[in-house]
């Protein structure tokens, strides 16, 4: 994959299709009065569209920053994303009934359990305690399993989330409603819409990016579709860092063409376009193509600087577990997310593991094994990644969010080892850093961790507050598109005001 | 070329078929009479007395209803009112009656709580699953009481069309219609037109515009004379030449491409399904092609539309109609579904294909009144079931079609007299050189018993576990024929003429239709026979193992687990395989450890199995044969008759020596005789190997699989098949809140209420097939398609005004209703409604031909107009140019910018139609890119293009820094400038100069400019002099050539 969008200079001044509407109706003093709309509304008596430019002014530059609608408490996101769906009573939903309930069929718990629940309706095997010890940890005395050694040490800055739910129990339409909020392809997703309402703070390095598995176990179910713009202008896209060989398309120059000679060319058609613009005085889109070059020019060595971890020190490179060789690839990914927020980067999204199986946490055998080698993979990095934006006083605006498309079932997925199933009822998130209050556990499941059941948190619930964090208000950051003014939250969200600090 | 049917091809009836628009029925099963006994008792006595009085439609006509909520049909109580459904059939505790009688929600009946065993009964009669005999059906007055059509019909998108007087203005005699337009609301805002812009602006805007590439300097030179024979004296150019050019420009193939590529857009089409796996579909180019196609041939508009609806129903004879049909299932679709998920995707694809139609075809967003009435619109909920449930039984397949008839009846003569030559002097050679050759053999030839073959081949027959197809073979053998499986077993059947047999043989013989010549299938010609079993079946069908003392073989590729020994023992991997002699025929002999007696009614069964993990490596071309001693060699063939042919040949002998000549071709000896001999002839094999050949490879004719949309047709296969995912559902239910457990009754394809006539039931458009047309669709498409099309009485008027905007926008930027896809109330009001009338008035009167509309537009001086100046006072009025007062310069899209770069370089391939490409670095029109919606071109990303996921009517413009990137550093980038450098080489530098900006921007280059350039060559040469460029002055200039694609110039367009 490939850089699909970047920092956006400018639109055309003679299209302006992205703002030249917003633009307009602002000039208008955002009355729809000169489109002659206001009135034939109320002749009709319909509902009256949200102006869709209410969220702020913006010049002719789409992804120039723009105020929130109010206070951020964060300003950037690191989302390590747990792809595959872990279990939530191996991870962070210490359940001791299920030790007692092991063996026992779920049905004894819940009548209504159907063999269409998870994936595969042929392997349904009875309740399964998890594997792994839990003690409590940190300050809060948070019960955390043996997989996090590391992330254990942390709890204290965590909100947990124990009671989502999503709806979709297969991966691809459940990483689009994690993503955008909706299960089918064409929403943008979360980072998308925080890139369109706050715009890019960094002048040379794309506002959004996403990073995939390096260790060749593929692409997220779904693929881009997972840091889609949708129906938002194509430079709100996240850039996918490519895994291996160019991580971003063209940064190098073509074979013979040395620095000295790039300059030369560039300084030639500056020059060059200088006179084209003399005689298109009016159309400032062309300027802005103009200082796009030299934006161009710059982001060649930014980016290059910012993904080369060589220059961070030994003791940063052991704090995230680089060279260590379980979780090397997600330590260089988690310490190049820290790089590129501290540059300016709005919108840092990992994906721990690849599509699905044994190729991410989507443990449909052997969960004990499955969880343990992807915990290796992330938890040394991930504690590392909170140490490291905690001693540079990053963290207190930098949210950081882990979290995965779905849950998985309390019984076990019958096979030589035992495995879980997915469970779309259930699952846990945590947030930590940018506003969050630290050593608390918002929801609860049921008592086999099988369904969310205090306090359940809906994914426009979680979308809503992570807006609101950032310092939008998910009800209007609204986008028109083909007649209908669409949310993040679509037509829902409560934002979840206990796990905010 | 699509032919254009005759105006009587549809023969179809129009009849009465559905209910009267609006109508929706629920279903249950017959009610059993302690059904019905219990509701009459219990429920219906109490619904009288305490609910109707608020809740029943008699409530409803005295205004006295509550909360919507109707209770005196079934269908009331599932609909439910403002707060959903008022029961859950089977689940009391999710049914809102139960807790509002139970006042834990509502609390109902408000004078007072109902005694306990009535709520018992209700609850117990939900759990029956609220069995209730009052089917009478819900009217649409639930979902339409908030809609006031008729003041939505007022709304100006959906008025008829303006019946526009185009009469002579008098202020402005001579003005084209669309500039009388204009200029009108130009003056009343006190703005008047800019001049035409010069011949060679004008020349390069109308190329980009309608072909998407620039002019070659020879054509631009060419119509830039012919333009400056001025044919008027006021104008700055000959507009009779003019005409003729845009004439010329729309009859080049390059148009289509062009203007297939905005369609695409449009109509979300991609070539993958997008979802999970993102499976490609191979076969949905079609659809591109036939768009190109349709406006090359300019297809009417409303044939246009009607194929993509239903070309399937409507022209079932013409592919190009089904081609069409790729429009409905060109969305997204997952590939990988749950049992739970299966409903809710195929109204996700219902949806789809609603707000696709609706956008593309009509500017109307019907897809958002999925979940409730729409917000803006006067389109209801029940609307938008009505038109889902047109699509209801329409699924994606895939068709064969003869695309190339003229061809491919060539290919059958041309097989059919070449296999009838072969024939010929095949049997032309039989009947005398032959004869004549075995005449002289056999005399010269004494027969003894030793020739006789024991050998005796097994006719019989040969299955695949796999399905891998065998042909039989003169010889007696099986050719696999077909992709090889990755594994596979053989099983052979035969009764075999002896009855007494102690060997068998297996020969794997090669041959030249297998990879390396065989003997085996896979890549490398080997085969590895993990097995070999050998077994009776006798007459009842009892099957028993015969044991295999030994086997040898003419070769084994080593002694040990690729032995012919391996290939009896227990494991089904190891066994007999044949590298070092590959492209041979082989033989193995299995030994029987004794004698095997058979009877007549038995029959000898060979498995051999194949399932080494190396992939298909099974036998190419096998035979059979038995033996009934056992100290035969393995041997391949043995040229020795056979017992029977041995008598036979001795009784020709017999007669040759006796007579002089052989008996007459009539004698049964001498067929079997020269029939064994022919073998030895290599003439003869030559000579029959041609004819089999051609009978084998038969006349090559070519057919297509294309996707189509259709009903009836098997559908395409599907991940969760083995699932049970039934692909459609036979009804389309009006869900509430858009969601599948929420069904309130069946919906009926009908039109949005708000388009048709008060006086308008639908009926006017309605079809059925007779028996020439599509009898296993339900013609519910046809109906849609023959309303969107209709101007008189249906959507036509709209549908018109859709397009020529469309067009107007592609020519102008912005069309005169800005938002394209959007013409309801939250979509912008068109600047010059008279003009839009006026144009989409002339699309219909004149046939919807879109190429007039295209010169209309492009002769107008509104489009001819050049741009402003920087300090124009005119932009203080209208900075937006809504009032088209002056040409704005616009950015080219994605495919024209690539375009053009390959085109001035030199480097464009214009082959036309076909599969697309994937590869970033192919050379075709980028029309040819293979949209795979995970795997997005690259380069086209970098400038807007669309995601190919939803009805796109108007990309962005943005500019970017990655952009810019691509103009410095990618390998198109810089392989079209040292192509473009090559183009224009040239001792003296100057003149270089001078030919490249012809070619990349159809003019000279300034003195400044040139002064620029020579500038950076002084300052290029020495720099890449110095890092040892072997050829500093060639490279130098494509280092100039790159920039100049860079330039603001060569991707906007004045």
């Amino acid at each position: 994959m490939l850089i699909k969008s970047g920092i956006m200079t400018n639109t055309s001044a003679s299209s302006m299709p992205v703002s030249s509407r917003r633009d307009w109706l602002r000039r208008a003093g955002c009355g729809f009065g000169l489109l002659g709309l206001a009135s034939l509304l109320e002749e009709g008596g319909w509902s009256t569209p949200v102006c869709a430019d209410e969220f702020g002014a913006r010049s002719l530059d789409p992804l120039a920053p723009v105020a929130p609608h109010y206070e951020a408490k964060a300003k950037r996101i690191i989302w390590i994303f747990v792809n595959g769906g872990p279990s939530q009573v191996d991870t962070w939903d210490y359940k001791p009934a299920l030790e007692k309930a092991h063996g026992k069929s779920i049905r004894e718990y819940d009548a209504g359990f159907s063999n269409t629940t998870g994936f595969f309706r042929d392997a349904v095997g009875n309740l399964m305690k998890s594997p792994f010890e839990f003690r409590p940890r940190g300050e809060c005395g948070k019960m955390v399993s043996s997989l996090f050694p590391h992330l254990g040490e942390h709890v204290d800055k965590m909100a947990f989330i124990h009671s989502g739910f999503t709806e979709s129990n297969n991966h691809s339409p459940a990483l689009f409603a994690m993503n955008t909020g909706f299960a089918r392809m064409g929403y943008p997703c979360v980072g998308s819409w925080v890139t369109y309402g706050l715009g890019s703070e960094s002048r040379d390095l794309p506002a959004f990016v996403v990073m995939s598995d390096p260790k060749g176990r593929g692409l997220p179910k779904g693929h881009a579709a997972n840091w889609s713009a949708g129906f938002l202008p194509g430079v709100y896209q996240g850039t996918h860092l490519r895994p291996t060989g160019d991580a971003i398309d063209n940064l190098k120059l073509p074979v013979g063409v040395s620095p000295a000679t790039q300059r030369g060319q560039l300084d030639f058609l500056k020059q060059l376009n200088q006179l084209h613009l003399e005689r298109h005085a009016s159309e400032s889109g062309l300027a802005a193509r103009i200082e796009s070059f030299e934006l161009a020019f710059r982001m060649q060595s930014a980016a290059p600087e910012t993904i080369d971890l060589s220059n961070e020190p030994e003791h940063i490179h052991r704090l995230y577990g680089v060279g260590n060789p379980e979780c090397d690839h997600f330590a260089r990914q988690c310490l190049m997310a820290r790089r590129l927020v501290e540059r300016g980067v709005r919108f840092v999204q990992i994906y721990s593991g690849g599509m699905e199986n044994q190729r991410s946490w989507d443990g449909h055998s052997d969960i004990q094994g499955n969880h343990q080698q992807f915990a290796e993979e992330t938890d040394r990095p991930v504690a590392g990644l909170l140490s490291d934006l905690e001693q540079r006083g990053m963290l207190k605006d930098t949210l950081v969010i882990w979290c995965g498309e779905f849950g998985r079932l309390p019984i076990a997925q019958l096979g030589e080892k035992p495995g879980r199933d997915h469970n779309p009822h259930c699952f846990t998130a945590w947030l930590a850093g940018g506003g969050i209050k630290g050593g608390v556990s918002y929801g609860e499941s049921d008592e086999i961790g099988y369904k969310a059941m205090v306090d359940r948190v809906h994914l426009n619930d979680l979308h809503a507050t992570i807006l609101h964090l950032m310092g939008l208000d998910h009800q209007r950051l609204t986008y028109l598109y083909n007649g209908r003014n669409f949310r993040l939250t679509d037509v829902a969200g409560q934002i979840i005001h206990p796990v905010i600090g | 070329m699509i032919r254009f049917p005759a105006s009587d091809r549809l023969l179809l009836t129009a009849v009465f078929l559905f209910a009267i628009a609006g109508g929706i029925a629920g279903a249950q099963d017959p009610l059993s009479p302690e059904q019905l006994a219990f509701f009459e008792s219990e429920i219906r006595p109490v619904l009288i007395a305490e609910c109707y009085q608020c809740h029943s439609s008699d409530a409803a006509k005295d205004g006295k209803l509550r909360g919507g909520l109707l209770l005196d049909t079934r269908q009331g109580l599932l609909t439910g009112g403002d707060s959903g459904p008022a029961i859950s059939p089977g689940d009391p505790e999710d049914s809102l009656i139960i807790s509002a009688l139970n006042y834990e929600s509502f609390e109902m009946p408000p004078r007072g709580k109902l005694p306990d065993h009535v709520i018992a009964a209700f609850s117990k009669w939900v759990k029956m699953g609220a069995p209730d005999p009052r089917d009478g059906v819900i009217e649409a007055t639930h979902a339409a009481k908030e809609i006031d059509y008729a003041a939505g019909r007022q709304f100006w998108s959906l008025q008829p069309l303006l019946s526009v007087a185009n009469t002579e203005s008098p202020t402005h005699p001579d003005a084209n219609p669309i500039d009388r337009f204009v200029i009108e609301k130009q003056e009343r805002s006190g703005l008047r037109m800019s001049p035409p812009a010069k011949p060679r602006v004008l020349i390069r805007r109308a190329w980009f515009d309608l072909l998407g590439i620039p002019p070659e300097p020879g054509e631009m030179e060419h119509w830039q004379q012919l333009l400056g024979q001025t044919g008027n004296s006021q104008d700055l150019m000959n507009r009779l030449v003019w005409g003729q050019l845009i004439d010329h420009l729309l009859q080049r193939p390059e148009y289509g491409e062009r203007w297939a590529r905005h369609w695409m857009d449009v109509a979300r089409f991609a070539e993958s399904h997008g979802y999970e796996q993102d499976y490609d579909r191979p076969h949905a180019f079609h659809y591109r092609d036939f768009l190109i196609r349709a406006f090359n041939d300019d297809l009417p508009y409303n044939q246009f539309v009607q194929w993509q609806i239903a070309g399937d129903e409507l022209e079932p004879s013409q592919p190009e109609a089904w081609m069409a049909t790729g429009f409905l299932g060109a969305g997204a679709f997952p590939t990988q579904l749950t049992e739970t998920e299966f409903e809710s995707a195929r109204y996700d694809e219902l949806d789809d294909m609603v707000a696709t139609t609706g956008v593309t075809f009509l500017g109307l967003s019907i897809g958002c009144a999925r979940c409730h009435d729409h917000k803006f619109d006067p389109i209801s909920a029940l609307d938008y079931y009505r038109f889902a449930a047109t699509f209801t039984s329409a699924i994606r397949s895939e068709k064969t079609f003869d695309l190339e008839p003229e061809e491919n009846e060539q290919r059958r003569q041309e097989h059919t007299l070449a296999l009838a030559e072969a024939r010929q002097e095949l049997e032309q050679f039989e009947s005398t050189q032959l004869v004549t050759d075995f005449a002289t053999w056999l005399g010269d030839t004494t027969l003894d018993g030793s020739d006789v073959d024991s050998w005796e081949i097994l006719p019989g027959r040969l299955q695949s576990s796999e399905g891998s197809n065998f042909e039989v073979m003169e010889d007696g053998s099986f050719l696999a024929v077909g992709t090889a499986p990755q594994k596979d077993v053989y099983k052979f059947e035969a009764e075999p003429g002896l009855r007494r047999i102690q060997a068998i043989r297996v020969e794997a013989l090669a041959d030249s239709t297998l990879p390396k010549n065989g003997p085996g299938r896979a890549a490398n010609g080997n085969f590895a026979l993990g097995n070999f079993d050998l077994s009776v079946i006798d007459s009842v069908g009892l099957k028993k193992a015969v044991p295999i003392a030994s086997a040898r073989a003419t070769h084994q590729q080593n002694n040990d687990s690729l032995s012919i020994a391996a290939s009896v023992d227990t494991d089904l991997v190891s066994g007999w395989a044949v590298d070092g002699q590959i492209g041979q025929s082989q033989a193995g002999v299995f030994y029987l450890s004794g004698p095997l007696e058979l009877n007549e009614s038995q029959i000898l069964a060979v498995t051999l199995t194949f399932q080494h993990p190396n992939s298909q490596h099974s036998m190419g071309r096998v035979r059979f044969s038995a033996a009934s001693d056992d100290g035969r060699e393995p041997e391949v063939g043995g040229t020795g008759p056979s017992p029977v042919q041995m008598q036979s040949l001795e009784r020709v002998q017999s007669i040759l020596k006796a007579t002089g000549s052989l008996p007459p071709k009539e004698d049964a000896d001498i067929r079997i005789a020269l029939e064994w001999y022919r073998h030895r002839s290599s003439e003869w094999q030559v000579l029959y190997k041609k004819t089999a050949a051609l009978e084998q490879a038969g006349p090559g004719v070519t057919l297509a699989k294309v996707l189509v949309t259709s009903e009836g047709l098997p559908h395409l296969p599907h991940h969760a098949d083995d699932r049970g995912f039934p692909h459609f559902y036979p009804e389309t239910h009006l869900l509430r809140r858009g969601d599948v457990s929420q069904k309130a009754g069946i919906a009926q394809p009908g039109f949005p209420t708000v388009l048709l006539d008060e006086s308008e039931d639908g009926s006017r458009w309605r079809l059925v097939s007779t028996s020439r047309a599509n009898p296993d669709s339900s013609y519910r498409r046809a109906s849609l398609a023959l309303w969107l099309t209709d101007s008189s009485h249906g959507a036509g008027s709209l549908a018109a005004r859709v397009m020529v905007n469309r067009l107007w926008q592609h020519h102008f930027g912005k069309g005169i209703v800005a938002t394209p896809n959007d013409f309801g109330t939250a979509g912008e009001l068109p600047t010059h409604p008279e003009l839009l009338d006026w144009l989409a008035v002339r699309l219909i009167e004149n046939g919807w031909r879109l190429k007039l509309i295209h010169k209309e537009i492009m002769t107008s001086d509104t489009y001819l107009q050049s741009n402003r100046a920087a300090d124009d006072p005119r932009s203080a009025i209208d900075p937006e140019n809504r009032l088209l007062w002056h040409r704005a310069p616009r950015r080219l899209e994605a495919e024209a910018i690539r375009d053009a770069m390959l085109t001035v370089s030199g480097r464009l391939d214009c082959t036309m139609y076909g599969p697309g490409s994937l590869d970033p670095d192919m050379t075709r029109r980028s029309v040819y890119f293979f949209v795979k919606r995970s795997e997005l071109i690259p380069s086209m990303m970098l400038f807007d293009w669309p995601e190919h996921l939803v009805s796109i009517g108007q990309r962005q413009a943005t500019t970017t820094a990655p952009q810019a990137l691509l103009f410095m550093n990618s390998t198109l980038g810089r392989a079209c400038a040292v192509a473009l450098a090559d183009r224009v080489h040239h001792d003296d530098p100057a003149e270089s100069l001078v030919q490249v900006y012809q070619i990349a921007f159809g003019r000279d280059p300034t003195a400044a400019e040139l002064d620029l350039a020579k500038q950076f060559l002084a300052r290029t040469v020495p720099l890449r002099k110095d890092q040892g460029d072997p050829d500093p002055v060639h490279d130098a200039m494509a280092d100039l050539c790159q920039m100049l694609l860079g330039l603001n110039e060569f991707i906007y367009v004045d």
